[in-house]
């Protein structure tokens, strides 16, 4: 069962990916969904096995590697916050693999599709479930080039190709951090298993590396790694290119399952976190500015996916700062409830652009909400959820984070806060604001489009409805063990809050205000949007040429890929010019006395001895003997 | 007596008179047959290894343990693999004489001879009863003048290597009064001084081994004779006679003259720092593909070398692993040298080579697959064979040794990854691409490759082999 | 004291004619030394004791060994003053190469030391206890060292297995009597009146008409079957 979980996809893509040429595209797609739906099973039954059963586990598969003092296994660690993540990314995966069979149904390569979508999965799970940092670097890195390959799916257009590049190079600097602070962690713990790392964690308190407190180092290169993968900001400018990909693996991907792995890394290394009050704050800082930050670009974007990638952007940031501030079960309760809501919201977008005929700029939809009433109707319910309007599934999670950060009592769980309560608005805005133009007001679209908009087939609507009970039941019901009462019983240990963390009480402490303001947020963020795009239409365009500096700020992404290409893109290509030129053209070229010449002189001299006359070997072999009966004798002698 | 312990020997030897019999009587050419049956034979006796227990018997002439299980095992595999690549070679040149798979089969007898030799006679005859069929099928081609040339430079500069050692074995039997390893072991281990003869000895049957392994100064055949043998029999020496040879001198080295490590450290050193430097650094200047391959392999053998140098068990289990990856590489690069022809004639310069990735990408990328893991390139099987050797001379605080070893592994990258240019960005010659591979040839490319790519994600079961082999060893 | 005479003259005899063989210039006098060298050894080994050693040396060394050298020498066209051509130029160094090989085995010798018991092992080759000579080599090669012994016998084969495939040649123009092929021809052999007085450069050479058409193909194949070794 617990293996099962983590190995049927593995199977699935194997299957698709390596037969499918001769099993044909349906028996490839259908084995995968199979697959994917046995290891939900098993994702499931783990799930309440590890949390009501016989707890924590770690099922050991094999020895990876044993490379002098490091020793590597292959195992996966079941304890609850593993268990969670599987359950989820199964759970998550299994439905967006069925929507898929509707959604790609006109592709030319199926099984290939499939093969990229299971593998993945498979290497999420591998990622979730690792018991030591060189497994999760594993998985780590198969997300991340799977994530390349789905990215780059259609790899005829040339955007997405360069997309799938942005995104592979841009984490490869997150990983870089990533790697580093796996090798310090071994420098410190002298293991890279969890066990043995989180239990010595008291003893090395006061261990500093290069003057620096060395478990707040490791935290901050891990977070820095967690940065890239989860895009949060100065490394996010990869998630919303990344919508190039096809929408399912929008939804699976860069919504419910990889861009969390930052997340639940944060979460996984809680006991190395604790004791690294800087790095928390770091974490809550960039965190919180993530969550404004995205929150002000999605209000501007009229892309639906890209709308709803900064959506993600923001949520992350969220998950951040409630990490930061110390309620890592809050973070993975948000983690869990934006899984559905998010991977809702994707896929119903793919589902508006399956209508729409591949429409995605929300500028030339419109009018069309009595058409596609079930996807207008998700939408709704996952538009709810994402903004935090009561019990629906954001509320919960999104209330708890904002109370968190207004409990910790620090100047930066303040920012958070405040930032927290400015996205919360925004978030609500965008989110109506993309309903309203997406499914309300005249058609803008052509009528040869309008004419056929079409209701999804039920293989896309089905999942879109479980999500949706997922969207408006998850937060309720899962409420009272992730983070109320019940939370010390259900996590066990599995994350942990040390001795001067009392986030998770304060929280329920806070003065009245707080807990309704988030809803309150949320409301005044729905009713401007209304007012703005539904009554007076006239409002936003007036704000657009009234305020065009910030309109312009907000519509380039805050200048941040210019930024980017300014002061690293051509800096490096201009060294690269510059190294080329002079470099290589004049040193390397130019000195032909270099090191490449001083190898094939040398090679020359080796070969000059070997002459082909059978005397001058017989004469080398013996030389050579005397020298090592002269080194043996003179050896003796010592 | 208890002779059933040799079994596999036994039985191989056997193997090989039957079918050197069921060969001959027929009148039609059975060298399809013979090499199916010599294959089979081999593998049964790779069998027989597996369970085969441990102990001395033959009057202690003869032991098993799991390091002469392992490195059998190893022998054995190399040798069919062998024999698989001069299935379609030797028709094609007509070299489709039954002796060969039989010479074959007997020179694997005799590996195992070696590696479970327990008396320095029995190194000896083993020694012989390998290298005797080899100085015949380096010859095979005999209306070759360069086959010729390869057989006869290999028997006169082998038959001054065995004499070396013959001569060494009688200096130990004099001064030391035994032959047999475990009476040597016990003469040396009590605290008396060492006799200076043993010592002497000990340098010449060293010498006369190193010849095998074609470790520096004893090297100086192997290009000749790498180039001029038909390009089956290279791939052939280059496998499975080193792995026995190189178990052969460290069971010698290790076990009766574990004691005196400190006086034969010195030579290993020398030798292992002599090959790398060799290897890494005359190869460079070659044309021919297969003088390359004699080099890189004196180059191999002096990281293997490097293994025995630390004298620990890190070292011994890194030498055991290297070995098994080396044969495995090399087996997957020569079946892939074997095959190339060009309208039907064999071509081995590495210009040969050219375009090979735009005519048959499939093959030109398992040959960069081969280069890529000879260089020691993560996150291939080569990488990992160096990877274990190095950590075993850092460890045993060999930093010379470590240093030359990376420096030549660097040098040694240049001229792997000039093949892997010449077959994708130069330009197929004129007359067009290579010909088509054989079923045999790609099956064995393939075998050998997948095992390359993959041993990374699971290498625990051969470490814990090689780990055992090693502890049998050193005990 | 006879016997060490004896022995002294025989061991006299015996390094002069090894170094004989090295040094004579004529290659046939070489061999002949080495079989006086063999049978000075022999009547050593009588000395010691060991007669069967003795004999067998005769006969399988004399006898047949040092007969094939000398039909080897015979054969073969030996140019000695090529040989020694690569021997001038090398010699210097060569010297020098071994000089320092020479003075460490000598250095080592020099260690050498006897056991207490040796003589007595010397004076003593068999095992005691009635055992014949002959009995107690046996009894070391074909009981103590029997894998030795067999390593040895496969070590022969391929030498064997070497030779043949190294210069075993079917000749395509070679003819071998086929037996069989002989029998089963019949009425080939017929009577003929020749014209008399008539030249053979008016008649030609006559050939009797072969019976069948696949005759020589049939002879190639019979070869195949004879002659493989």
């Amino acid at each position: 069962m617990y293996v099962g979980a983590i190995f049927f996809p593995l199977l699935g893509a194997t299957i698709s990916g390596f037969l499918g040429r001769w099993i044909g595209d349906r028996a490839a797609q259908w084995s995968t969904v199979v697959c994917m739906a046995l290891a939900a099973a098993c994702g499931i039954l783990a799930f309440i096995e590890t949390v009501m059963g016989n707890g924590a586990t770690t099922v050991r598969i094999a020895t990876w590697m044993n490379v002098g003092g490091l020793e590597v296994a292959w195992a996966l660690r079941y304890d609850t916050i593993a268990a969670v993540m599987v359950m989820m990314v199964t759970f998550v995966s299994t439905l967006i693999h069925l929507y898929s069979v509707g959604y790609m149904s006109h592709d030319a390569t199926i099984p290939r599709f499939f093969a990229y979508l299971s593998l993945f999965t498979f290497m999420m799970l591998m990622l979730v479930t690792a018991d030591n940092l060189a497994q999760l670097f594993f998985g780590w890195e198969g997300v991340g080039l799977a994530s390349y390959l789905l990215i780059g799916y259609w790899y005829e257009k040339e955007s997405a190709n360069a997309a799938a590049m942005k995104a592979f190079i841009v984490n490869r600097v997150g990983d870089l951090f990533f790697m580093l602070g796996i090798a310090l962690t071994f420098h410190v713990f002298g293991s890279i298993e969890f066990d043995v790392i989180f239990a010595a964690v008291p003893q090395h308190l006061d261990t500093a590396f290069l003057g620096v407190p060395a478990l707040e180092l490791v935290a901050v290169l891990l977070f820095l790694g967690a940065c890239g993968k989860s895009a949060q900001i100065g490394l996010h400018t990869w998630l919303p290119d990344a919508m190039e990909g096809p929408t399912p693996v929008s939804a699976l991907i860069h919504a419910a399952t990889m861009v969390t792995a930052g997340v639940f890394l944060v979460c996984r290394m809680s006991p190395i976190f604790e004791y690294a009050p800087t790095a928390l704050a770091i974490v809550t800082f960039v965190g919180a500015t993530t969550a404004f930050f995205a929150a002000t670009i999605g209000c501007v974007q009229n892309d639906i996916k890209r709308v709803i990638a900064y959506s993600t952007c923001s949520q992350l940031g969220y998950m951040f700062f409630a990490a930061g501030v110390g309620a890592y079960q809050v973070a993975m309760f948000h983690l869990f409830t934006h899984a559905f809501f998010k991977a809702l919201l994707f896929l119903g977008a793919g589902s508006v652009i399956h209508a729409m005929s591949d429409e995605q700029d929300i500028r030339r939809m419109g009018g069309i909400w009595r058409k596609i009433p079930v996807t207008y109707g998700v939408m709704w319910v996952g538009s709810l959820a994402l903004a935090g309007i009561p019990f629906f599934a954001g509320y919960y999670s999104k209330d708890a984070i904002l109370e968190a950060a207004f409990a910790a009592h620090s100047a930066v769980g303040m920012y958070a806060f405040v930032c927290g309560m400015a996205a919360a608005v925004l978030t609500a805005f965008y989110s109506w604001r993309l309903l309203i133009l997406t499914f309300h007001g005249a058609p803008r679209a052509d009528h040869h489009t309008m004419e056929h908009v079409h209701e999804s087939p039920a293989v896309m609507l089905l999942p879109l409805l479980v999500l949706a009970a997922g969207a408006i039941g998850a937060g309720w019901l899962f409420y009272p063990s992730f983070i109320g009462a019940g939370e010390h019983a259900f996590w066990a240990g599995s994350i942990h809050n040390a001795e001067h963390n009392h986030v998770l009480h304060d929280m329920h402490e806070v003065p009245a205000w707080v807990p309704i303001a988030p809803a309150v947020a949320g409301a005044v963020g729905i009713l401007t949007a209304y007012v703005m795009y539904m009554f007076a239409p006239a409002v936003p365009a007036m704000l657009a040429t009234r305020l065009r500096g910030l309109y312009l700020f907000l519509l380039n992404k805050w200048y941040f890929d210019e930024l980017y290409d300014r002061i690293l893109v051509r800096p490096t290509l201009a060294t690269a010019r510059v190294f080329w030129k002079t470099g290589d053209a004049r040193i390397i070229d130019g000195m032909p006395n270099g090191a490449a010449a001083l190898v094939a002189e040398a090679s020359r001299g080796a070969v000059r001895l070997q002459t082909g006359r059978v005397a001058n070997y017989a004469f080398t072999m013996i030389i050579g003997l005397v020298i090592f009966v002269s080194l043996f004798l003179t050896g003796l002698a010592r | 007596m208890n002779w059933t312990l040799a079994l596999p020997e036994i039985a191989l030897a056997c193997a090989g008179l039957v079918i050197l019999l069921v060969g001959v009587i027929p009148g039609r050419n059975t060298f399809f047959g013979c090499t199916m049956a010599v294959i089979g034979a081999l593998l049964l006796a790779a069998v027989l290894v597996l369970g085969q227990p441990e102990g001395t018997a033959l009057g202690g002439l003869y032991v098993a343990d799991a390091f002469s299980g392992f490195m059998k095992i190893l022998a054995l595999l190399g040798a069919a693999l062998g024999l698989v690549l001069a299935l379609d070679f030797n028709r094609r040149e007509s070299l489709d004489r039954f002796e060969f798979p039989v010479l074959a089969l007997f020179a694997t007898t005799g590996m195992m001879v070696m590696v479970s030799a327990n008396d320095l006679m029995a190194v000896y005859m083993g020694l012989e009863l390998l290298s005797l069929p080899l100085y015949v099928i380096a010859a095979f081609d005999r209306d070759n003048g360069r086959s010729a040339e390869a057989g006869l430079k290999y028997f006169v500069l082998g038959a001054l290597a065995s004499g070396l050692l013959l001569y060494g074995v009688s200096l130990v039997y004099g001064f030391a009064g035994t032959t047999n390893f475990d009476r040597l072991a016990d003469v040396f281990s009590g605290n008396g001084g060492v006799p200076a003869g043993v010592v002497v000895g000990l340098v010449f049957v060293v010498a006369g081994l190193i010849f095998k392994v074609s470790a520096v100064p004893f090297h100086m055949w192997t290009p000749d004779v790498y180039e001029g043998a038909p390009t089956p029999v290279t791939a052939f020496f280059a496998a499975a006679p080193k792995v026995a040879a190189v178990a052969l001198l460290a069971r010698v080295l290790l076990g009766p003259f574990g004691d005196l490590a400190a006086q034969w450290q010195q030579v290993i050193i020398l030798a292992s720092l002599g090959s790398m430097l060799l290897g890494a650094f005359a190869a460079v200047g070659q044309r021919n593909i297969k003088r390359l391959m004699a080099y890189s392999s004196i180059g191999h053998v002096g990281y293997a070398l490097m293994g025995l140098a630390v004298v620990s068990d890190e070292g011994l289990r890194g030498l055991a692993i290297y070995m098994l990856i080396y044969m495995l590489m090399n087996i997957g690069t020569f079946a892939i040298l074997v095959g190339m022809r060009r309208r039907g004639r064999a071509v081995e310069r590495i210009e040969d080579l050219a375009g090979l990735g735009g005519t048959d990408l499939g093959r030109a990328l398992w040959m960069t697959v081969f280069m890529f893991s000879m260089a020691g390139i993560p996150p291939l099987a080569g990488f990992f064979g160096k990877l274990y050797v190095f950590l075993a001379a850092v460890q045993g605080g060999f930093w010379t040794l470590a240093v030359v070893g990376v420096l030549t592994s660097v040098v040694s990258a240049y001229y792997y990854l000039r093949i892997v240019k010449v077959m994708f960005f130069d330009e197929a010659p004129a007359e067009g691409g290579l010909d088509a591979t054989t079923p045999g040839l790609a099956a064995v490319t393939a075998t050998t490759g997948i095992f390359n790519l993959v041993f990374c994600l699971y290498p625990a079961p051969l470490l814990l082999a090689a780990g055992l082999a090693a502890a049998a060893l050193l005990g | 004291m006879i016997t060490a005479a004896a022995f002294y003259i025989f061991a006299f005899v015996l390094i002069a004619a090894a170094t004989m063989v090295v040094t004579s210039r004529n290659p046939v006098h070489s061999v002949l030394f080495l079989i006086l060298a063999f049978f000075n050894a022999a009547a050593l080994m009588l000395i010691a004791g060991a007669e069967f050693l003795a004999m067998i040396l005769v006969i399988v060394y004399v006898g047949a060994v040092a007969v094939l050298f000398l039909f080897v020498v015979m054969m073969l066209d030996i140019d000695f003053a090529r040989l020694r051509e690569g021997f001038q130029r090398y010699l210097p160094i060569g010297g020098v190469v071994g000089l320092i090989l020479l003075l460490e085995l000598a250095l080592v010798i020099g260690t050498w030391t006897t056991a207490t018991e040796a003589s007595d092992l010397r004076l003593a080759p068999n095992p005691g206890g009635g055992v014949s000579n002959t009995k107690a080599l046996g009894q070391i090669l074909y009981t103590d060292y029997v894998y030795l012994f067999q390593i040895a016998g496969l070590v022969l084969l391929v030498a064997m297995i070497g030779a043949i495939v190294l210069t075993h040649r079917r000749r395509p123009g070679t003819k071998r009597q086929d037996v069989a092929a002989q029998i089963a021809r019949s009425g080939s052999v017929n009577l003929e009146q020749v014209p008399t007085g008539v030249g053979i450069g008016e008649l030609g050479i006559r050939r009797p008409t072969l019976p069948e058409a696949p005759k020589p193909k049939q002879v190639e194949h019979a070869d195949h079957h004879g002659g493989h070794h």
